[in-house]
């Protein structure tokens, strides 16, 4: 197995995980940019189990999709007792576009954002997968403005009407009330919920429902969305962590979004439904007038970047290059040692 | 955009130019700093929350970003301190580059669409020729005719006959005052209301309490386009469509001053004492 660590000169150091470091990196075979996540051993007792299931996961799905807004799995290589995957290389996330002040997302952008999301979701969800962790930070986008979802660490298929999943799943800002009532058997649902909450990011800029505790999470879904009953949730005190909420009132959506479309609104309703059947799902929300409706989502070049990006550009290469000159001349460029 | 802010679309979708909005609770407190704000309330129905001004505001931005983004926006355009804002809608291409779609004028706290030009000679033209053709058929009822003698006037008043059946009918209603009184009491109550603007909006009798959409065509129709409830004091009006409503005392002042205008058409509420001149 030499010749896998050779192929990969890593370039820069890009982040570390609770799992994983991950590098940026030129696939020296195809002169393409990658991003390599090295796995980490962990502890001896984890070792024990083998591999890190997180890792597995997505070695297992990732290994059989193929979606323009789906991170490609290009090669997946070991060293010792290393596991190292090689992604696309993503220069930006979707949370660092929401966070950056100088830049205005504009009703296009969010629909670009939404329509690119929706298909890769759809795509995972016709191949009976839920992604379970649906976040700005999981939505990679590169310099071409195409968005991809990532992080397939806490996918899993669905569908076994059998199966019990576990119902600790997605960030708590974007899990849906059903998770948090602790239901086992759930669906596409707790995906379309987190998209919408993404929606709602993308329009607000600040999150949605920025819960502190699970508690505190259910009851800030109640205040915008009033307090679900027996009739418009059937079953909801059936769920094992189901408790009693003081009633609220329903909040008028459009007031919140206010200069959110009337189609907007509707998406979000459709996507922030309280009782998951209601919700509609991939497919059926990217045939919604939103999507048809002016205006046209903007086209991937055109999409904003951040601004640390477009400066980073203009100055690394030559820091670099001088950095390099100054360590072994130039004239090698370093080796990734997995 | 616009049926989600007012409950009822048909009115503001028919003509712009006669409607007006104030929502009394801002009016004793507007000045340059918050004007924006007041014109960006829900519920005015001149405010497209569409607009860029709105997508920076709800996602918590600097309003310097208007500058760099394109399409719709609003600006204040002109402040005459204590009394007059005028605000533009505009397209905007470039940091640049912007193109008016139109202007509103808030004055006393309410807030109006300016007229084109197109729009104001219109509307003259056709006061002109509707006045023209009254009088024709007003002459046209005193002309008689006789196979032996031809024609000839007669003007001894309410002879019956071919004169119009509504003539007969309004004339009673005219005795109470002359022509002269009923123009000059309006002329007096215009200036009265010049001075005092507030009391006169919160006393129109159409108000319901709560948000009031107002017509006020001729048929009467003020008292059921009251909606909305939700907010107290907002209140949007509409002026008459039909120009033929615009009787010769709306006539004799609509050539001062904007301000006069305005209360003229205020002034016009009772309908049934215009239906009278017709």
């Amino acid at each position: 197995m030499e010749e896998p660590i050779l192929r990969y000169e890593k370039i820069d150091f890009l982040g570390e995980g609770q799992f994983a470091t991950v590098y940026k990196a030129k696939d020296v075979k195809t002169d393409k940019i990658v991003a390599v996540k090295k796995i980490k051993i962990g502890s001896r007792l984890e070792a024990q189990d083998g591999i890190n299931r997180t890792a597995l996961r997505e070695i297992k799905l990732l290994q059989e999709l193929q979606h323009i807004n789906l991170i490609g799995l290009l090669d997946v290589f070991g060293q010792k007792s290393n596991v190292s995957l090689v992604f696309d290389f993503m220069d930006t996330d979707l949370e660092i576009i929401i966070k950056d002040n100088t830049i205005v997302l504009t009703p296009a952008n969010v629909k670009a954002y939404m329509i690119m999301t929706l298909k890769g979701l759809e795509y995972l969800h016709q191949n009976w997968i839920l992604h379970r962790d649906l976040k700005p930070n999981n939505l990679l986008i590169n310099r071409e403005g195409i968005l991809k979802i990532g992080d397939f660490g806490l996918a899993k298929a669905f569908g076994s009407p059998t199966r019990i999943n576990t119902h600790q799943v997605v960030t708590r800002w974007y899990r849906a009330p059903e998770l948090l009532f602790g239901a086992r058997q759930y669906g596409t649902g707790v995906d379309m919920w987190a998209v919408g909450c993404i929606l709602a990011e993308l329009l607000l800029r600040v999150p949605f429902l920025p819960g502190e505790t699970d508690l505190d999470q259910l009851s800030r879904i109640f205040q915008v969305f009033g307090t679900p009953t027996e009739e418009n949730w059937p079953g909801m005190k059936s769920l094992t962590d189901y408790v009693q909420f003081k009633q609220f009132p329903a909040q008028q959506l459009r007031h919140i979004f206010s200069a959110a479309s009337d189609d907007l609104i509707i998406l979000l309703e459709s996507l922030l439904s309280l009782y998951p059947p209601k919700r509609c799902d991939c497919t059926q929300a990217l045939q919604m007038t939103y999507f048809s409706n002016k205006p046209a989502p903007t086209v991937g070049t055109k999409l904003p970047m951040p601004s640390n990006i477009t400066k980073m550009e203009a100055e690394k290469p030559s820091l670099k290059r001088k950095l390099l000159d100054n360590i072994d001349g130039g004239s090698l460029a370093k080796r990734l040692q997995f | 955009m616009m049926p989600g802010r007012i409950g009822n679309l048909p009115i503001s979708a028919e003509n712009p130019l006669g409607l007006s909005w104030h929502d009394s609770a801002w009016i004793p407190l507007l000045n340059p700093t918050n004007i924006m704000d007041y014109f960006s309330e829900r519920s005015n129905p001149f405010f497209d929350r569409t607009c860029n001004n709105e997508v920076v505001k709800m996602q918590r931005l600097s309003m310097d970003q208007l500058q760099n983004m394109t399409g719709l926006e609003y600006i204040l355009l002109h402040v005459q301190e204590p009394i007059l804002y005028v605000i533009r809608k505009q397209h905007r291409h470039s940091p640049t580059q912007a193109t008016p779609l139109a202007d509103y004028y808030i004055i006393a706290g309410i807030v109006y669409q300016a007229p084109d030009l197109a729009s104001v000679l219109n509307s003259r033209l056709l006061s002109a020729v509707h006045h023209l053709q009254c009088s024709f058929e007003e002459t046209m009822s005193y002309s008689r005719y006789h196979p032996s003698k031809g024609y000839w006037w007669d003007f001894k008043a309410n002879k019956p006959g071919q004169s119009a059946p509504k003539e007969v009918s309004s004339a009673p209603k005219e005795e109470p005052s002359t022509l002269f009184q009923r123009q000059r009491v309006d002329m007096l109550l215009a200036e009265l209301m010049r001075q005092f603007p507030l009391p006169v909006s919160q006393t129109t009798p159409n108000q319901t309490n709560g948000v009031t959409v107002k017509t006020e065509n001729t048929d009467g129709k003020a008292g059921d386009k009251s909606t909305d409830g939700n907010v107290n004091n907002i209140t949007i009006k509409q002026e008459p469509v039909d120009p033929s409503s615009s009787d010769m005392t709306n006539g004799s002042l609509q050539g001062h001053s904007e301000i006069k205008t305005e209360i003229k058409q205020e002034n016009m509420k009772p309908p049934p004492e215009k239906k009278t001149r017709l």
